[in-house]
């Protein structure tokens, strides 16, 4: 993979009636690179998310993940590319709370096929594969068909984990992930994380306003310090 | 990917198990409640289309064919006039007839009428799908003075075999002019019919012109006329005749035959026709039932609209997961589309079974005492009512629908905490 995971260029963008909030000239990502994005609250963090992940159309500018653009007036086709080639994983509430852990897994690969159809070209069992993630992050046995709800924050953030990583996708963006875990929880997340996504040759963007986990990460940017807007602190 | 889809909703819907289950409880109430009215509705119509059935033709005195249909087989209203011995003779004895029994009405024991006639009627008269008249206990009359009851009669008056009964002049609820001196021997009950047959008292022609000796003037006879000597009880005339013809492309000759007869002025009418008839002019009766049992199943669906808009901002985080998962707003739209589809044929589907269970296990007993047919299996009816429960839920889910979708396209990937 040689096209970068994320490149922004010129992008600009303002929730409707409010100031302009994001003004980043460009901003590049390489495959399989792992990016630690830090801003604090109100900075515009969710609202990037939500445009590097196709969910909000960009106003101005070019958004490119993997070489494919964002096409601001095609929901269609960034609802596809996002199935396909995207991992989220949230803050807290990670999981569809009526499906088990294994079901929550598997759920990415019935909304893209090309993720499914990535894992069959490697001759890997969707099954097989979903077990064997949420084996690498800990959540094996019984665990895997309790109930979603059940599992403690740090477990349910292992789920989403393995849920972003399953059909090997180009980009995993984490979302304050660890933010409601635990001190020991937090680093063993994080080293499972990194692990696996070198592993499957995912490129990780991480967002937080924790500075400290910084060093953990290929690269660290402070998103004060690629847009151009100044918000109040 | 939708099957898949539909497996998300089920999945969803089983995780609410408690609010899910009590909205198709609701419609389950009400398409039973649908179901049974249409069962006992269909039931009734039909039991009504075949008061009388086997019979080909009825004749009576020149007069409205309603009329004739109502007195002659209802038991309901007056004869205009009754009708020659001698054309009875004539009909019974024309070629293409197979059968003729002559009725005779005008009597009346305790506001049931009592119908003269002879043995044939118990033999040729059929009812239903061609049901016989059966006896519930006894035989029919063999002799004068002899009654065979309808069951309602027997059932009403708790009569029993050998009670004996007066006969009245007349046919209103209370008559002040009593056959008496003439008792009534009861010989036979007759099995519930579901038709005028079970508020009937049978008895001979013979028997009604026994207790009619001496009443020419139509007053009671006075103690003077009683002459002693064995009276002829041949009558002179009956109310109507019924008719079956030996093939049954013989009946529209032979109305038109009778129709135009010129000794006397009479009217053929096909029951069959008669009755579908009289059905449109009370069946309006019918509309209302249905129009009312479908408004409770408008209501008791209403029920998926409060179940799916209810939940829906505790779902917002989920739809905002799916999304970043890869669903497309119209996955979401059709997510909640399959949800209100779901409850609505889970309530038809376990509303059909209840309805078909139910009215099995009742049906011997109300064909036993009402002579009403309400068995039946599962037919087109029951796969209407799936099918369009199920689409109006589908329907219903479209405004939850819509909210979810553009709840999911605001939220984003924000996830409020």
């Amino acid at each position: 993979m040689s096209a970068p995971a994320i490149a922004l260029s010129r992008l600009r963008y303002a929730w409707p009636g409010s100031p302009t909030l994001l003004d980043i000239d460009h901003f590049k990502l390489d495959a399989g690179e792992s990016v630690f994005l830090a801003g604090s609250s109100g900075s515009g963090k969710s609202t990037l998310l939500g445009l590097i992940a196709g969910i909000t159309p960009c106003q101005a500018g070019e958004i490119t993940i993997l070489g494919a653009r964002m096409p601001p007036d095609r929901p269609g086709r960034r609802d596809a590319l996002r199935a396909a080639q995207l991992g989220v994983i949230f803050q807290l509430f990670n999981l569809v709370p009526y499906l088990s852990p294994l079901e929550n897994v598997l759920l990415p690969l019935r909304f893209s096929a090309e993720r499914a159809s990535r894992l069959d070209t490697a001759g890997l069992s969707r099954n097989e594969e979903a077990r064997r993630l949420l084996g690498v992050l800990g959540i094996e046995g019984a665990l895997l068909e309790r109930r979603s709800t059940a599992l403690s924050v740090g477990q349910q953030q292992r789920v989403a984990a393995a849920r972003a990583l399953i059909g090997r996708p180009g980009l995993v963006i984490a979302d304050e992930p660890t933010s409601a875990l635990d001190h020991d929880a937090r680093d063993a997340f994080l080293d499972l994380l990194a692990t696996e996504c070198r592993a499957t040759g995912a490129a990780l963007l991480f967002v937080s306003h924790d500075r400290s986990l910084a060093g953990r990460f290929d690269r660290h940017v402070d998103l004060a310090t690629i847009n151009a807007v100044r918000t109040p602190a | 990917m939708n099957t898949s889809l539909l497996t998300l909703a089920w999945k969803s819907l089983a995780n609410r198990g408690v609010s899910v289950s009590l909205t198709i409880l609701s419609i389950v109430l009400s398409v039973t409640l649908f179901l049974g009215v249409e069962k006992i509705r269909s039931g009734m119509r039909e039991s009504f289309n075949s008061t009388i059935s086997g019979t080909d033709l009825i004749v009576g005195a020149r007069g409205g064919a309603l009329n004739l249909l109502l007195y002659s087989v209802f038991r309901l209203g007056d004869p205009t006039a009754n009708m020659g011995w001698d054309s009875y003779q004539l009909i019974a004895s024309a070629p293409n007839v197979a059968w003729a029994v002559p009725i005779s009405l005008g009597d009346s024991h305790r506001g049931y009428r009592v119908v003269g006639t002879t043995t044939a009627y118990f033999d040729h008269y059929r009812y239903g799908r061609d049901r016989n008249l059966d006896f519930a206990a006894g035989q029919a009359f063999q002799d004068i003075h002899q009654a065979v009851l309808g069951a309602e009669v027997a059932r009403r008056l708790h009569y029993r075999i050998g009670d004996t009964i007066t006969l009245s002049h007349g046919v209103g609820d209370v008559s002040f002019a009593e056959h008496a001196g003439h008792e009534f021997r009861i010989v036979g009950i007759i099995a519930p019919t579901g038709t005028p047959v079970d508020r009937s008292v049978h008895v001979s022609l013979e028997s009604i012109e026994a207790i009619h000796v001496g009443w020419n003037t139509g007053a009671p006879p006075g103690a003077a006329s009683q002459d002693g000597a064995a009276p002829d009880l041949t009558p002179d005339s009956v109310t109507a005749v019924l008719v079956g013809v030996t093939s049954p492309i013989r009946v529209l000759s032979l109305q038109r035959q009778i129709n135009t007869y010129r000794g006397e002025a009479l009217s053929a009418i096909m029951p069959g026709v008669a009755l579908s008839q009289l059905w449109s002019v009370i069946g309006v009766g019918e509309t209302a039932f249905k129009a009312i049992s479908l408004l409770v199943v408008i209501v008791g669906m209403s029920g998926i609209l409060t179940a799916l808009s209810a939940g829906l901002n505790a779902r917002r985080r989920e739809m905002a997961v799916l999304r970043a998962i890869g669903a497309r707003p119209r996955d979401v739209f059709a997510l909640l589309i399959l949800e209100a589809a779901s409850i609505a044929a889970a309530g038809a589907l376990i509303g059909i079974v209840l309805t078909q269970i139910g009215f099995a296990l009742i049906a011997a007993m109300v064909r036993a005492r009402y002579g009403l047919d309400l068995g039946g299996s599962i037919g087109l009816p029951e796969l209407g009512v799936l099918v369009s429960v199920t689409l109006a839920g589908a329907m219903l889910g479209v405004w939850p629908a819509w909210r979810a979708q553009k709840n999911a396209l605001a939220d984003g990937l924000s996830i409020r905490l």
